[in-house]
């Protein structure tokens, strides 16, 4: 805390404070002020509103907050130590200091240099990003924000906030640190807020005061508010909050209901008051803020274990020279003056020691074996990749919506060239999360005649004709697709029950938490809601004649027509008693109301089976065939939720509400106790009807999918639909067709219902667990039946949470996971976000296949996260996946650009650039390992210093990259065509030991065709004057064809070659000679030697000479493999061999002319830089996932679909909130 | 494909050949003296004789010149299993003292001949200190051929790098004499010897220019040798080898190139033929998909 902080705060306290609190109270918060050293309770935190002084013992963090990793100071030692913890660089580290010793044959520079280069490369771009995580500190906290101190609002910067502090915040402006809220200008203490910078919701939220502290909203009144506040320590938890406001002697229960998060912003509302609770790094916010683990992907990982085979190879060339140096020195070489004084390392008496130098000699010599350049380059072609060639990639843009595709992370390009198992989520990945009111059930009778897409598809399977066409009064809105006149403009009057019509449509109308938005009129209102599906529904309402169209915290307006008679609209306005809110262990929402008439109604709607449990007795006709309808919903791909009523009496109501107020102000398991008291008032329910909402699936998802497994990708559907809804999702999506064979493993037996009905959970366990392992054991005989005769039939499984929870057992695991691998599809219904992700890593870890997740919603993150690549969907379901994953897409039909073209040319592009690292460095070091047999094993260098250490950076760096960026076999449009070429990747076929063997092979002759036919050649005179080469003569030929061969050797691995592989490999070769013409000018011991060199015809010979027959091995080699073993990339490029290349900037942006020139524009437009949000600082990340790993760790943490927020990243942020305005 | 193939054929066919017979026209004599001039009672023990400094070092060779060498004729003297590429002889000099002499006092690449009685040895460093000191002198007949030791060392080696006012005034006065001497009165830019020594080889086997014979040497030619046998190879069990040999456009014989060039020509017409018969004969027709992976194996998708 600053002086001046001290002062305000003095003042504050001499400026006429008086205590609200009663004297016993205020004695023991006297002691906690006084003793100074008293610790905060763990568990609680106590809070002085307006009382700056109150609050100073317990020095709560201050509000500034930095996400920076460095600062001034510390900027060179930590970013040094970040550097040096890759291995790579470490390693260079070692051999640079190894190489300032007199061990060392080469200049210290040698190996200074280019690692020098690659950490300031990387330092640079570490500050960048740090300079600019700190300018965004600044702004965010030097933002003004109004705080009470004497008696009026004064401005003050963000940072000098404190804990206690009252605020105020206006309209649309971003709350500066988690808040209680206090009043509001809106007249029910309520106030809406943004959540879209903490999970991507655009949703506008209510938040309510408690209704004591309405009146603090002026200055004058809020100076007089002195609370205390009791609650949680700082936690990362964003949803919920437990404390209490003790205030005027009374103890008020708090919830997340009047907490204001920072990073949330205030909408509709013209200015709130709230306390400060926590601030800065404690808040919600911050406490999420962790960095993600970053996955690296499988051929990086397989890159370490190249480079450890290069540094064993390194260790043992070093051992053979150090027996040689040990062998060969002996005092006999007179001219060596090893008689007299000779340093240890060459005296010829202790040899044991000699070899140990030499081992330290030889390991600097043969450093370059190891490619300094080779992490740097990929990091370079990587965020290029994806920076430049992903993001920008027009056919992975989608118009309607302005996305383009976006890669989060660099890291795992080339990982989505080699994926084999695609875990798709179901509900706005493969379909459209466009939720429209299709049908519905009333009182045991169907409404609405449309017909969906899967059962057209279903019908045409049976070859039944299908008529189209609706009848013309057909009402389509968003959200609202259905036909029938019976109950559209009241004429459900007629219908046989009109009265459970009402039922329903008010049931509609108010059992939901949607708030309307916009004009009260039904054309221009607009709804927001936590799910498509509510909206749905309240548009159905709407459109049923029931018009929902205020919400206050308490009430519900709805404009009801035809009611008491045909034609007649009347406002009617329900009391909203309590609202029972849904989550995935309910299954179900419940809201008790009040009508005008005073009659207590709790209307409930929900999933059919938790509905069904707790139906009143008797109504068993209308159950039966509601159930039948659900059943054929279902199976027609609709969504289907139960509604149903309750009537209560007031004294029922009277003292369940006791109950319910009870639990609510529980400081402990709160939401445990809201739902136990929920479940005594949802009984007894009577049963109304049901809704289908029509699920839509995505564009281009058959034919995309089709495409996909011709790639040889399996792709599995994981959903927590109904069992029906996602086989027949399946069949619509082509995943499953009726020549396959299935197999189905389900919960919903005869055997399993029965043990279901005795209620005995243990024996339920058991007889599950057996029915499963049953099942599997004989699904997969017959799989393995099929498998074994060559024209059986595809294999595909079926499988529901409940058997998968058993299948997962570590005993049965196996057993599912060989079931599961001879089928070529796999469906899993009812499955929870937990289970997704266990699916996922089964395969990953069990079966060791490269798999990837792609998914829109919250459910999905822990999946997106288990799987080596996640793709979430850009879409309407909030931003959770799109922040957990690696890539985000617009629709799952990019999926096939995503994977066969950039997938497959990112790794083939880094496979073939880590094979060329591993070539060119092995090639040079080991022309040095030959030389080394013939300098006695002493260690002489044979190139000089800066030839070695210049070769990785200047003069073979800069064609690879350009190969990395721009190397294309086929085109897009092939690669698409052909999609069984995305089958080398799976099989891994360029980067396999038998590749990078044949690389070493190569490396191995070429190096030893330069040294021998350099040297050998090198006896002789070289001219006419009859004069002969020296040492750094022959090396400078030498290194002179090395680097043509190495850089002409790249140009003959490209597929596409263009004017920037031209001029890269021309451009080094250039360089090369540039830099030896200006350095024999400078340089003592090879003083003149490229002139020497140059003066004699020899020079040119070889230079012609030793270059080709370095490289004709290798042209036979590729000859020999194309003719005979032809790669299928080449066989496509020989198919297509006349048609002109569709393409002239390889790899680059392919601008195809279907965009219009407007959606050309708006692409253009969505690739700006877009207004950044303040808080996009702040780092979020995902307590969904935290569920994941407790449970593996025999934790259990429920999983909460809306827990789940993640890092908003600068460039994540699609939809950028207003700034709030500066002062 | 086969145009592929065909374009590795490097370079027309009688370009090889022109090469080959550039080689072959240099005519070259090889004389290894090294043992033979060790008299008798010393065979058993080289060292002491020629650590002997008592025992006159004088040989007599005989050559006989069986082709026409054309003059001017190079005289190498090649030294077998002699490190000159040994770390530590490499490193032991001292380029800038060579340039500048004394002006340049840091001596200390030179170890273990920087210096003597405190001041540095000019020029220091093993290399110069073990300079070859053996000489040749040449006779026809009775007649005896001139030898030109003037213009053997690089020019750029003798204008750059050896000083013109670099004398060798403490040379080889130290307790352990290594190899020839050098007259202090002669700068070094001028010592042409030392210089050619100098330049340091990049195999045990080297050869350096010791001088020209500028007269044709005619065929039956019997030419005398007498040589000063004084450097020490002995110990180490290396080669002294005397080298007389006329000199073509690309130096002196080396048919490694020409036999590699006409080699590699030849095995590229041979590769260009195997793959023009495997062309005729088609076993894999271009671009047909029946040869893709997808289609040999069978994949079930």
């Amino acid at each position: 805390m600053s002086g001046w902080e001290r002062v305000q705060s003095s003042k504050v306290r001499f400026g006429g404070r008086h205590s609200p609190l009663g004297g016993d109270e205020r004695a023991s918060t006297r002691t906690v002020r006084l003793g100074r050293v008293q610790p905060q309770a763990p568990t609680h935190r106590t809070i002085y509103c307006n009382d700056r002084e109150a609050n100073l013992p317990v020095r709560f963090k201050g509000n500034s907050i930095s996400t920076t990793k460095y600062n001034v100071i510390t900027f060179l030692p930590k970013g040094l130590f970040e550097q040096f913890r890759r291995v790579a660089n470490l390693y260079f580290l070692m051999i640079s200091i190894l190489s300032a010793t007199p061990f060392s044959p080469v200049s210290p520079i040698t190996n200074m240099v280019p690692l020098s280069l690659v950490l300031l490369v990387s330092l640079c771009k570490e500050a960048y990003e740090d300079w600019k995580r700190f300018q965004n500190d600044m702004s965010i906290n030097n933002t003004l924000v109004e705080v009470l101190q004497d008696n009026r609002w004064v401005n003050m910067p963000w940072k000098k906030l404190q804990v206690g502090d009252i605020i105020k915040v206006k309209q649309d402006e971003c709350f500066p640190a988690d808040l209680l809220f206090l009043a509001s200008t809106n007249a029910d203490g309520v106030c809406y807020i943004e959540t879209s910078n903490l999970d991507g919701e655009t949703n506008l939220k209510i938040r309510k005061a408690l209704e004591r502290t309405w009146d603090y909203s002026t200055a004058e009144k809020a100076v007089e508010f002195k609370g205390e506040v009791q609650c949680e320590q700082p936690n990362n938890s964003l949803y919920t909050f437990t404390g209490n406001l003790i205030f005027q002697k009374q103890t008020l229960p708090l919830s997340p209901n009047q907490l204001l998060l920072r990073g949330c912003s205030l909408r509709n509302t013209e200015y709130i008051v709230g306390a400060v609770i926590f601030t800065g790094h404690e808040t919600k916010v911050m406490m999420n803020a962790m960095n993600v683990p970053s996955k690296r992907s499988t051929l990086e990982r397989k890159l370490d274990k190249l480079i450890l085979t290069l540094l064993g190879t390194l260790f043992f060339m070093c051992f053979i020279g150090a027996i040689g140096s040990g062998v060969f020195i002996n005092s006999k070489y007179w001219y060596l003056g090893l008689s007299k004084g000779v340093e240890a390392q060459f005296n010829p008496n202790n040899r044991i020691v000699v070899a140990a130098a030499t081992i330290l000699t030889l390991i600097t010599l043969f450093s370059t074996i190891i490619p300094i350049s080779l992490y740097v380059s990929i990091e370079m072609i990587k965020v290029f990749q994806s920076t430049q060639f992903i993001n920008k990639d027009l056919h992975m843009y989608h118009v309607e919506t302005n996305t383009p595709a976006l890669a989060r992370t660099s890291n795992l390009n080339e990982e989505l060239g080699q994926i084999e198992y695609i875990f798709s989520d179901k509900t706005g990945t493969l379909t459209r999360n466009m939720m429209e009111f299709f049908k519905c059930s009333i009182g045991g009778e169907v409404y609405g005649t449309g017909m969906t897409e899967i059962e057209m598809g279903s019908a045409e399977r049976t070859g039944a004709k299908v008529e189209g066409g609706k009848s013309a009064n057909a009402v389509h809105e968003k959200g609202f697709n259905f036909d029938d006149d019976r109950l559209m403009r009241g004429a459900w009057r007629n219908e046989p029950n009109p009265d459970a019509c009402k039922e329903f449509f008010r049931c509609l109308a108010i059992c939901h938490t949607v708030l309307p938005e916009g004009d009260e009129s039904p054309e221009k209102i607009k709804y927001q809601a936590a799910s498509p599906d509510e909206a749905a529904l309240v548009t159905a309402a709407k459109n049923f004649g029931f018009f929902f169209y205020r919400r206050t915290p308490t009430m519900i307006y709805v404009r009801e027509s035809h009611v008491e008679k045909m034609g007649k609209i009347q406002d009617v306005t329900y009391e909203i008693l309590n609202v029972l809110e849904f989550n995935s262990t309910r299954k179900r929402q419940s809201v008790v109301c009040r009508y005008p008439d005073g009659r207590l109604v709790l209307y409930c709607k929900g999933a059919d089976t938790v509905i069904y449990e707790r139906l009143t007795e008797g109504h068993g006709h209308i159950k039966k065939i509601t159930r039948e309808h659900l059943e054929q919903f279902g199976s027609a791909g609709l969504r289907t939720l139960c509604l149903a009523y309750r009537d209560l009496s007031p004294a029922v109501y009277e003292s369940w509400n006791e109950k319910f107020i009870q639990a609510k102000s529980s400081l402990r398991d709160r939401e445990k106790k809201l739902d136990e008291v929920a479940e005594i008032i949802e009984k007894e329910l009577v049963l109304i009807g049901a809704t289908a909402i029509e699920d839509k699936l995505q564009e281009g998802v058959p034919t995309c999918i089709e495409t996909l497994s011709r790639a040889g990708i399996k792709i599995w559907v994981l959903t927590g639909d109904k069992m029906e809804t996602a086989i027949n999702i399946a069949y619509a999506c082509r995943l499953i067709s009726n020549e396959m064979k299935q197999f189905i493993i389900s919960s919903e037996t005869d055997v399993i219902r029965e043990v279901e009905e005795r209620g005995d959970q243990v024996e339920l366990a058991r007889v599950m667990k057996e029915e499963v392992k049953k099942d599997l054991k004989n699904c997969l005989e017959e799989a393995q039946q099929y498998f074994r005769t060559v024209s059986g039939p595809k294999l595909t499984l079926v499988i529901d949470g409940k058997c998968l929870m058993y299948a997962l057992d570590p005993s049965l695991r196996v057993m599912l996971l060989n079931l599961s691998l001879n089928c070529t599809s796999v469906v899993c219904c009812r499955v929870s976000p937990l289970q997704k992700a266990q699916v996922t890593s089964l395969v990953k870890k069990g079966a060791r296949k490269i798999t990837l997740s792609i998914g829109d919603g919250a459910n999905d993150v822990s999946m997106i996260q288990a799987a080596h690549v996640g793709v979430g969907i850009s879409g309407l379901e909030g931003m959770q996946a799109v922040m957990a994953s690696d890539f985000a897409i617009a629709q799952f039909r990019f999926l096939s650009d995503l994977l066969l073209v950039h997938g497959r040319w990112s790794y083939l592009r880094i496979c073939k650039v880590v094979t060329y690292f591993f070539y060119k460095n092995l090639t040079f070091t080991l022309t040095q390992f030959w030389f080394t047999f013939q300098t006695g094993f002493s260690g002489q260098r044979f190139y000089d210093d800066w030839f070695q250490s210049l070769y990785n950076v200047m003069f073979t760096s800069l064609p690879v990259i350009i190969y990395g960026l721009l190397e294309k076999d086929v085109s897009a449009s092939l690669s698409k065509k052909y999609p069984q070429l995305y089958m080398e990747g799976i099989r891994n076929s360029f980067f396999r030991w038998r590749v990078v063997a044949a690389w070493a092979f190569s490396a191995i002759y070429q190096s030893l065709i330069f040294y021998h036919f350099v040297t050998t050649s090198s006896l002789t005179g070289q001219n006419s004057s009859g004069r002969t080469f020296g040492l750094w003569d022959v090396s400078t030929v030498a290194f002179t064809c090395v680097v043509v061969t190495v850089n002409l050797r790249l140009l003959m691995m490209c597929n596409s070659i263009t004017r920037w592989h031209y001029v890269s490999v021309g451009g080094s070769i250039l360089a090369w000679f540039v830099f030896v013409f200006v350095y024999s000018l400078i340089r003592e011991n090879i003083l003149y030697v490229i002139y020497v060199v140059m003066s004699t015809f020899y020079f040119y010979l070889a230079f012609l000479l030793v270059p080709t027959v370095a490289l004709l091995l290798d042209f036979i080699r590729q000859g020999v493999q194309r003719w005979f073993f032809p790669y299928d990339y080449q066989i496509v490029q020989e198919i297509h061999r006349h048609e002109p290349d569709d393409n002239t900037r390889a790899g680059a942006l392919e601008i195809s002319n279907h965009l219009t020139a407007d959606e050309a524009r708006s692409f253009a437009i969505s690739q700006l830089p877009r207004e950044t949000s303040r808080h996009t600082g702040f780092a979020f990340d995902s307590p969904g996932y935290e569920s994941f790993f407790a449970s593996q760790q025999g934790v259990y943490a429920p999983q909460k679909a809306w827990d789940v927020v993640r890092r908003a990243s600068m460039r994540s942020k699609l939809k950028a909130p207003p700034l709030p305005p500066k002062k | 494909m086969l145009m592929v193939a065909a374009s590795q054929q490097p370079l027309p066919c009688p370009v090889q050949y022109h090469h080959l017979q550039g080689a072959k026209r240099v005519v070259e004599i090889v004389e290894r003296y090294d043992a033979e001039c060790v008299p008798d009672a010393y065979k058993s023990n080289k060292v002491a004789y020629i650590k002997n400094g008592s025992i006159s070092k004088n040989c007599t060779k005989l050559l006989k010149v069986d082709k026409l060498m054309k003059a001017p004729i190079y005289i190498y003297y090649q030294l077998d299993n002699y490190y000159q590429n040994h770390r530590r002889y490499v490193k032991s000099r001292s380029d800038k003292q060579l340039l500048d002499g004394l002006q340049n006092n840091d001596t200390s690449s030179c170890k273990p001949e920087e210096s003597n009685g405190g001041l540095p040895v000019v020029p220091c460093g093993l290399v110069a200190w073990s300079l070859f000191n053996d000489s040749y002198i040449f006779t026809r007949g009775a007649v005896p051929l001139k030898v030109n030791r003037k213009n053997i060392a690089w020019k750029s080696d003798r204008d750059h790098k050896f000083g013109k006012r670099v004398y060798p005034f403490n040379f080889q006065n130290g307790s352990l004499i290594g190899g020839g001497k050098l007259d202090p009165h002669i700068p070094l830019s001028d010592q042409e010897d030392l210089i050619v020594w100098m330049r340091t080889a990049a195999l045990p086997s080297f050869r350096k220019l010791y001088g020209r014979i500028e007269e044709d040497l005619h065929p039956s030619d019997l030419i005398t040798v007498n040589l000063t046998n004084n450097y020490n190879t002995y110990s180490f069990g290396g080669a002294k080898k005397l080298v007389l040999s006329t000199s073509s456009w690309l130096g002196g014989k080396n048919d490694f190139l020409g036999v590699f060039y006409i080699f590699v020509g030849s095995s590229c017409i041979f590769i260009s033929l195997v793959f023009l018969l495997l062309h005729l004969k088609d076993s894999r027709p271009c671009g047909d998909a029946t040869f893709s992976y997808w289609n040999r194996k069978n994949v079930s998708l």
